[in-house]
């Protein structure tokens, strides 16, 4: 058993309002933290193989004096909104209104934008855009399409598990589908927008005079479920070894800026 | 942040010492002419599988809402350990599989119809359970049998596959096949196995058969408490397996048993074909055993063409 440590910590679930919407939002608190993060997770397909670690990782840090808070995208999960109606930009903007609220609930204590796939290129133009103190990202793609393009091959290979010949498509003949109209892909509705837009949205250069402290890493197969989105065998790995890593380097670089208390 | 909107309410019952996290899905008062008069019967999903509350594609949401919709408050929990409720969770699938398999939540089940029939004044809940939450579903009907009114089970399953010699390895084998360019042709290789296997075992009920959940099922049955059986999977395509569903039907024929089989729509039932179907089937269900008193004035999706007893 991996055990939960959100017996003592308190976590509080609401609606917050945003245009057109409202994004499902747990707030795990922290009284006098001294940081805060806001939690950018995996996109729509991905939501939910990750979901068990990802909010262990968010008690992990709230036990540690960090204030987390973790949501569902616009028109995912439990957030209300039409998943076919969303763009980059609405999900870039739930980043920014978030960020904005959780900053001004401690305004001394330094704010770290993390984000999980996809998630990571969300906190990411957000960060470059000059919000917050730090940033990391797990298993940022290079580009949104990755991500896209992953779901839809694995659609794929279940549509095709009893064709055989002729009978079988190929990614060619969804994407040409999908420049016309929207398409089903595990639930969700793909707009032809989307996917065009999935190839625009990238790692930003991080490089480039970079005076706040960065991390991206890639996660490999023993973090599953939290990337790769199988829990075919495993749905609640032992991740302290990569949690504690990652706490360690949330703290040396928060240490180091400015609104540390 | 608010805890509640136009459409939803966020929910917590503490219940063995856990805090299960639920969303409540309001049934409009503008749809119903006299809500107070209303011993309505509410509708509760369970976890599909480990996944949270949502379900994969966010199915259940899209099913709360429509039932709501149509006059039935709807309700998701996550079970403990699962989604945002507090408790703890075995690492591995197989591990998970036995606590389900055995019924360990069935009593958090229990509390939290009670829990919902108490603050909102229902006659009872329908329990929802797809695959692992049907099996959790069947265990918490029986031991909630004054709050659970009926059922709906969505592939659920009667085996214990942890039982099985070299589940861990048959998993691990599964996963690299589905990976597999040749999946397509493993696939279809294991049926054809399979098919010989059942030859050779005849119909003779399996080892790893689940003996107390296949009693609680005729438990209920027994019981005249009303069951609506979605399948995603066609009887033709089970050739192979050994056929639970007809073997407990033979068993509890008194029943109030429906039995629908949805063609082309994967285990998820998350696709559109999927979601329709399982929307459509259960709102027909829910008016034929559970009607409202206004149900003139409900959004149904379709004209109601399936009998079932009253």
């Amino acid at each position: 058993m991996i055990t939960s440590e959100s017996k003592q910590l308190s976590e509080q679930a609401g609606y917050f309002e945003v245009s057109g919407a409202h994004l499902y939002t747990v707030l795990h608190r922290v009284p006098d933290a001294w940081a805060s993060v806001l939690l950018v997770g995996a996109f729509a397909s991905e939501r939910h193989s990750s979901y068990v670690p990802w909010v262990r990782w968010a008690r992990y840090l709230a036990a540690r004096g960090i204030e987390c808070l973790r949501y569902d995208y616009r028109g995912i999960g439990e957030s209300t909104g039409a998943f076919g109606e969303m763009s980059f930009d609405t999900w870039i903007e739930d980043v920014e209104v978030l960020a904005g609220w959780l900053k001004s609930r401690s305004p001394g204590a330094p704010l770290l934008l993390h984000g999980l796939e996809l998630g990571a290129l969300l906190a990411g133009k957000v960060f470059e855009a000059g919000m917050a103190d730090a940033l990391l990202g797990w298993s940022a793609p290079t580009n949104a399409n990755e991500v896209l393009r992953a779901a839809l091959v694995r659609r794929i290979a279940m549509d095709n598990t009893f064709r055989y010949g002729d009978q079988r498509r190929r990614l060619p003949d969804y994407i040409s589908q999908l420049e016309k109209e929207p398409l089903e892909v595990d639930g969700y509705h793909w707009s032809a927008r989307l996917w065009r837009d999935s190839f625009l949205l990238a790692q930003p250069d991080m490089d480039s005079g970079r005076t706040r402290p960065v991390k991206m890493l890639k996660l490999d197969k023993s973090a599953e479920p939290l990337v790769k989105g199988s829990t075919y065998v495993s749905i609640n790995p032992d991740l302290n070894e990569l949690f504690a890593d990652n706490f360690e380097w949330i703290a040396t670089s928060l240490a180091m800026q400015p609104g540390r208390h | 942040m608010v805890a509640s909107i136009k459409t939803r309410e966020l929910l917590t019952v503490a219940a063995g010492g856990v805090s299960l996290r639920g969303t409540h899905h309001k049934v409009q008062p503008e749809l119903l002419a006299r809500p107070e008069e209303m011993n309505r019967t509410g509708v509760l999903f369970l976890n599909s599988g480990f996944s949270p509350r949502a379900a994969g594609g966010d199915a259940s949401v899209y099913w709360a809402d429509a039932f709501a919709k149509c006059g039935y408050p709807s309700f998701r929990f996550d079970l403990p350990g699962l989604g945002d409720s507090d408790g703890e969770l075995p690492g591995k699938v197989l591990e998970f599989a036995h606590l389900v398999n055995t019924g360990h939540y069935a009593s958090f089940v229990s509390r939290a119809a009670k829990y919902l029939t108490d603050r909102f004044n229902l006659s009872g809940v329908v329990l929802v359970g797809h695959c692992a939450g049907a099996v959790s579903a069947i265990y918490g009907a029986a031991a909630a049998s004054k709050q659970v009114k009926g059922l709906v089970l969505l592939d659920a399953y009667f085996f214990r596959e942890e039982e099985v010699a070299g589940a861990n390895i048959r998993r691990e084998i599964i996963l690299w096949a589905m990976r597999n360019k040749l999946a397509a042709q493993l696939t279809g290789l294991y049926g054809r196995l399979s098919k010989v296997g059942a030859r050779v075992k005849k119909n003779e009920l399996p080892k790893n058969a689940n003996l107390p959940l296949i009693r609680c099922w005729n438990h209920l049955a027994a019981a005249g408490v009303p069951m609506l059986v979605l399948n995603s999977r066609a009887p033709t395509s089970r050739e192979g397996e050994f056929d639970y569903l007809s073997y407990l039907q033979a068993q509890s024929r008194a029943g109030r048993i429906a039995v629908k089989f949805i063609e082309r729509a994967n285990h998820s039932f998350a696709d559109d074909l999927g979601r329709a179907a399982v929307q459509q089937h259960t709102e027909q269900w829910l008016n034929a055993c559970f009607p409202l008193v206004e149900r003139d004035q409900l959004a149904f999706s379709a004209p109601l063409t399936v009998n079932h007893p009253r």
